[in-house]
């Protein structure tokens, strides 16, 4: 286990490096300056503010000083704040999006298993119906017509709940539910799909044959197993939360990271950009991982073939 | 049973959220004493640094927590702020301020002194300041921008505490205007030096000399507040407590905020604006900008004025503003309305003609023709740059399906791209047509006119013309007041004749200001606005 | 019942003739193939078909739209009947279809209001030009159909493809080729979007690449995940130790059972390259002017919603719809190809 560790830890940091590295030259590439008035200024200003950003060095050298930099969790200086080092911008922000991912996803995932298994139970019967359709309508709403809504009717017509902002938190629960439904549909299909099928399988009619009550059934058998295959969901819920988070964040007013990240394309700020882009991938990494080892948690065939790798 | 108590236990989880929901949307109501109102902000602020400050929040911000020589009032008049009387020599070009007795928020003692090293600060090459041309005029500050004199040529000294001299190289007839701009208002060495390049980043960061001190503002957040100053030499004259300043990107958001008493201001979109337009506390504000056309030059087909004036003919105005919103006005001159009042009238007037932003497809088809014969270009075909956001879209949408329905044969396409990468793409000249916007830094035509001089950087469809650059250089030097405003008059003409550029519209913005906060000293020009004097009156 | 109560002799049973033997042993129905296995069941699952129907009719309607609804159609604008309400003839006592409007509270005629000639009707109302929505959805339709379609394709292809190949070699090939997904899938696709439109012109076909890039890699995980562990059930075993050739075995065994994932996620990824496409219509950079998407109208009209509610509606439903279809062909089809998750 500690090998298979060490070695996913490894590759871990290789996938980092090569993502770090193409980011680097692609955002090179990319046109613009990080001036707001570049025309009005004098080419001594100009020179000397390229010198601060380190913009006067040869493109290879910025490329090393870019990778040592980030290793000691340094992403240089943002170009719209000016001397606030991107680092300290993303971290007085990463906080509150983490915090919203992880409700939402909780929420999702938890509340999604519910519906699917009720669904599951009660296949055919107008539970399981009325189940499937509003996990259908809740993966056909993009989350910004549904966030929308929620904020016009819940929180202005109903006045239930804040209609924008962050602190307390009554004001995270609009952009949760906008943001947790996706995963919450898409949870409780897989899960009503998976269910049936284990349902069906001869090891839950043993346990029957056997005279386990139904709940002890469902419990001890058929849950675990449905749960497996949506450990590898968490995967693309956590990149659908980050995409997902960036328009949220934006119509609830939410000082979070994705706000940060799109404010930052939107002015051509690199540095930011491409701090911003490593968190995600940082983090992204970090949840494949761990999903893996859930898996070959749970489902022991899984960690025979991983050794042999 | 596990299955059931973690259902239940859900559920728990939910209704105490409710309860807590509810609790918090108790307490947050905005009742009480009325001394503080909710402020929304479109942007973030970049800095708090004045030397490095380059936007309109970041001016806003700074106008109302620091203190300069003068205070931008009502329609851009000038008002006595630290300066108690003002001195000009004959030739214009020596100006001596006397300033009162008063002090920073952290209670030091603020000098003349503190003039000279903001100046200087700025105007140094090492900090590179983005606005350091607005120096330009005063005695070797385009030298030192440009590394080529010390910095502490610079022609601004101080005579004792309450002596501030500044000599100019040639006389500004708007620099009265300028020292109402808080980029020439004064910073504290001891504070600056202290922080290092901390300074400005974040509310703790930063001392004060103005009405209001800041807040909670942490460098990138979303919300922040200004305090009243008790070491504010009108402190008296104050009469808000707090502004609870939120940023709000989302226009429908910061209506339905509004609509819940959240907040106390917002800006309109152009459905809204539509639909609210009788609504009380419906406020216009007129923003001193304009936006217009800009033609590379470098291209054959662009060089031709009659495609030009086809182009402008086929601009149906009204029906951009309205696509807009309600509040836009057609432009038909470069200087924006509402900047300058000359004689009795406003100075769009006297150099804008209602021929300039006719809609008048039939004669823009004969021009278009006309103009095709002389380029012998067979099908024309041209792209619109803007920006991503929503206006910029909107505009390249309506101009594209104006263009092509009025001049057959022609075909537009558009190009939506980033602020910056908008910027850097007309500089560079890489752009056919480019929809620009262009706002005063102070209120006088020059600001405008001085665009399109042919050396101008702001001047990106490189239009170029030797009387008008003439005309403009003459208008510098001249101390004669008349001729001043006849050779700007003059030239303005010349361009839109010319139609070097199509003014499209007159950016006025279109707000909902809750009826009983008063007092609020907006500007399009300059500092946009002033909360000095405002307050919410008792009923 | 005691057996010897019975009193069973032998004299009781009588042998079978030779005929009716062999008919207990044979198989009634037809052979059929796999293919017709999977018609059969699907056509006996009615909301499939009839998603099929919706789909296949809303592709005819927006691809046939093509002759009729194109650049210049879309560029026309007529300021004059600038956002409109919906107006259908014959829906005058409906509210919301007759060309009113709520505004302070209270029904206004929209179309009384701006002067609109009595026989003018918007089926779907205006847009902020004045161009009629129901012309804009049908092409938005289009665009929205494209990008879901290809990215559908590369997840058929290049995903399952992928994720076959590398859970069934397993050992180093696996590894190197679960380090390439890792690299892809770390980088938001939001970036590789914004960079396409940087070097190539903002538009469908930069939306398209970026697709092709990012979009298949979950696909390529998931069944390599599902074949992983399908490789070491018995019948695969058996079919191995028998000498099948590994491409009859991907093709007999593994797709079969793979069926049902694949179809889950080919119907997870047509709505999410649809909202990805919206997403960058969000922020700005998605399909521009004057074509149009549905995430393009989406976005407009969640901007006005408080105003303009049918400006947002409209388009959702029109959206939902599709994707409800698209769902509920999906479950036909797994059912139709997994018979085990059968109801």
């Amino acid at each position: 286990m500690t090998r298979y560790l060490l070695k996913r830890i490894f590759y871990m940091i290789l996938t980092l490096f090569i993502v770090a590295t193409i980011t680097f030259f692609l955002m090179k590439l990319m046109p613009g300056s990080p001036y707001a008035n570049e025309a009005k200024m004098t080419p001594t200003q100009l020179e000397i503010m390229n010198k601060q950003y380190g913009l006067n060095k040869p493109i290879w050298e910025q490329y090393l000083i870019y990778i040592g930099g980030m290793l000691h969790g340094d992403f240089g200086t943002s170009f719209q704040y000016s001397n606030q080092p991107v680092s300290s911008l993303i971290s007085a922000r990463l906080g509150v999006s983490v915090q919203l991912g992880l409700q939402a996803l909780i929420f999702g995932v938890v509340v999604g298993v519910f519906v699917g298994a009720i669904a599951a139970m009660k296949q055919g019967t107008w539970a399981d119906s009325t189940a499937t359709v509003f996990a259908i309508i809740g993966k056909s709403v993009p989350n910004f017509v549904l966030a929308v809504i929620l904020q016009y009717y819940i929180g202005l017509k109903l006045g239930w709940f804040p209609i924008a902002g962050w602190g307390s938190f009554s004001q995270t629960i609009l952009p949760t539910l906008a943001l947790s439904v996706g995963p919450l549909a898409e949870t409780a299909r897989f899960i009503r799909t998976s269910m049936v099928d284990t349902l069906s399988s001869d090891y839950i009619e043993l346990g029957k044959a056997k005279g386990l009550s139904r709940t002890e059934v469902i419990r001890k058998h058929a849950m675990r197993n449905s749960m497996i295959p949506l450990v590898t969901l968490i995967g693309p819920y956590a990149v659908a939360l980050m995409t997902g988070s960036m328009v949220i964040e934006n119509i609830f007013n939410i000082p979070g990271i994705g706000e940060q990240f799109v404010k930052s394309i939107l002015t051509n700020d690199y540095p930011t950009i491409m701090g911003v882009t490593m968190v995600y991938c940082v983090g992204l990494v970090v949840i494949l991982l761990i999903t893996d080892i859930i898996y070959g948690l749970i489902d022991p065939r899984i960690r025979l073939t991983e050794k042999e790798a | 049973m596990k299955f059931k108590k973690v259902l239940t236990a859900g559920a728990v989880v939910l209704t105490s959220a409710a309860a807590l929901a509810a609790c918090g949307s108790n307490n947050s109501s905005s009742g009480g004493s009325k001394k503080s109102i909710n402020w929304e902000e479109s942007a973030e602020i970049p800095t708090m640094d004045i030397s490095k400050a380059t936007d309109a929040t970041s001016f806003n911000q700074l106008g109302n927590v620091t203190e300069g020589i003068y205070r931008l009032g009502k329609n851009n008049k000038v008002e006595n702020a630290l300066a108690t009387s003002t001195k000009v020599s004959k030739d214009g070009k020596t100006w001596t301020f006397t300033l009162r007795d008063s002090k920073w928020s952290n209670g030091d003692k603020l000098t003349a002194k503190d003039f000279v090293y903001s100046w200087r600060r700025t105007v140094n090459p090492k900090t590179a300041s983005q606005y350091a041309y607005l120096f330009e005029g005063i005695h070797n500050a385009t030298k030192i921008s440009a590394g080529k004199a010390p910095v502490n040529s610079l022609g601004v000294k101080a005579e004792g505490n309450n002596k501030l001299v500044v000599t100019l190289d040639k006389r500004i007839p708007y620099f009265k205007l300028l020292m109402g701009f808080p980029l020439f208002n004064p910073q504290n060495e001891k504070v600056v030096e202290k922080y290092g390049s901390k300074y400005g980043t974040a509310s703790k960061y930063m001392v004060y000399n103005g009405p209001f001190v800041q807040k909670g503002w942490t460098g990138s957040n979303l919300s922040w507040k200004l305090q009243k100053n008790p070491n504010y030499w009108d402190k008296k004259a104050v009469k808000l407590d707090t502004i609870n300043y939120s940023v709000q990107k989302t226009p429908s958001t910061a209506y339905n905020l509004y609509q819940s008493n959240k907040i106390d201001a917002v800006m309109l979109d152009s459905q809204q604006t539509k639909n609210l337009k009788n609504q009380s506390g419906y406020t216009l504000r007129n923003t001193a900008a304009t936006f217009y056309l800009q033609y590379n030059q470098k291209k054959k087909l662009f060089q031709n004025a009659n495609f030009r004036r086809a182009i402008s003919m086929s601009i149906n105005r009204k029906a951009l503003g309205n696509a807009l919103g309600g509040s836009n006005t057609p432009a038909d001159s470069l200087t924006s309305k509402g900047v300058v009042n000359y004689n009795g009238k406003d100075w769009s007037s006297i150099v804008g003609s209602k021929e300039y932003s006719l809609y008048n497809p039939k004669e823009a088809q004969k021009l278009y023709k006309k103009a095709l014969q002389e380029t012998g270009i067979k099908n024309p075909s041209f792209s619109i740059l803007s920006d991503d956001t929503d206006a910029g879209q909107k505009t390249t949408e309506t101009l594209q399906s104006q263009l092509e329905e009025n001049l057959k044969g022609l075909k537009v396409s558009v190009s939506n791209v980033p602020f910056k990468t908008r910027l850097s793409r007309s500089t560079s000249g890489n752009f056919d047509v480019v929809v620009s916007g262009w706002s005063a830094d102070f209120a006088d035509p020059i600001s405008f006119v001085d665009l399109f001089t042919s050396k101008n950087s702001n001047n990106n469809g490189k239009w170029s013309n030797a009387q008008y650059d003439k005309l403009i250089a003459d208008s510098k030097v001249t101390a004669d007041t008349t001729k001043r405003y006849d050779d700007l008059e003059k030239s303005e003409k010349i361009l839109l004749q010319d139609q070097g550029i199509t003014p499209l519209y007159y950016k006025t913005e279109a707000w909902l200001v809750r009826p009983d906060i008063k007092g609020i000293v907006y500007n399009g020009a300059g500092l946009n606005y002033n909360f000095k004097n405002a307050y919410v009156s008792g009923n | 019942m005691n057996e010897e109560d019975l009193k069973l002799s032998p004299d009781a049973f009588e042998p079978l003739t030779k005929d009716e033997r062999e008919d207990s042993e044979k198989i009634a129905g037809p052979s059929l193939s796999f293919g017709q296995n999977v018609w059969i069941r699907f056509k006996q699952r009615k909301a499939a078909v009839i998603s099929a129907i919706i789909i296949i009719l809303m592709m005819v309607i927006a691809f046939g739209s093509t002759p009729f609804i194109n650049n210049s159609t879309l560029v026309k604008s007529h300021p004059q009947y600038a956002n409109l309400p919906p107006k259908i003839p014959g829906f005058g006592a409906i509210n919301g279809l007759n060309g009113k409007l709520k505004q302070n509270g209270q029904w206004v005629d929209a179309y009384a209001q701006n002067n609109v000639p009595k026989d003018k009707y918007f089926i779907a109302g205006t847009d902020y030009l004045g161009r009629p929505l129901g012309q804009r959805i049908i092409y938005g339709t289009k665009i929205s159909l494209i990008v879901a379609l290809v990215a559908a394709f590369f997840d058929l292809t290049i995903g399952v493809l992928y994720g076959v190949i590398s859970g069934w070699k397993g050992g180093g090939v696996d590894n190197v080729m679960q380090r390439i997904i890792e690299i892809i899938s770390s980088v938001p696709n939001l970036i590789i979007a914004v960079l396409m439109l940087v070097v190539l012109k903002p538009g469908i076909t930069s939306i398209i690449i970026a697709i092709a890039i990012s979009s298949w890699t979950t696909m390529a995980r998931q069944v390599r995940a599902e074949t992983l562990s399908l490789k070491n059930e018995e019948y695969v075993l058996a079919a191995r130790s028998l000498g099948e050739s590994s491409s009859k075995i991907a093709w007999k065994h593994l797709i079969p059972n793979l069926s049902s994932i694949i179809i889950i996620q080919t119907m997870y990824t047509i709505p999410s390259a649809i909202f990805f496409e919206a997403f960058l219509s969000f922020i700005g950079i998605g399909i521009s002017a004057p074509q149009t998407s549905l995430g393009v109208l989406l976005n407009e009209g969640q901007k006005n919603f408080q105003f303009l509610p049918y400006q947002m509606w409209i388009p959702a439903i029109v959206l939902c719809i599709l994707m409800i279809a698209f769902n509920l062909l999906g479950d036909g089809l797994r059912d139709a190809f997994d018979p085990r998750g059968q109801r």
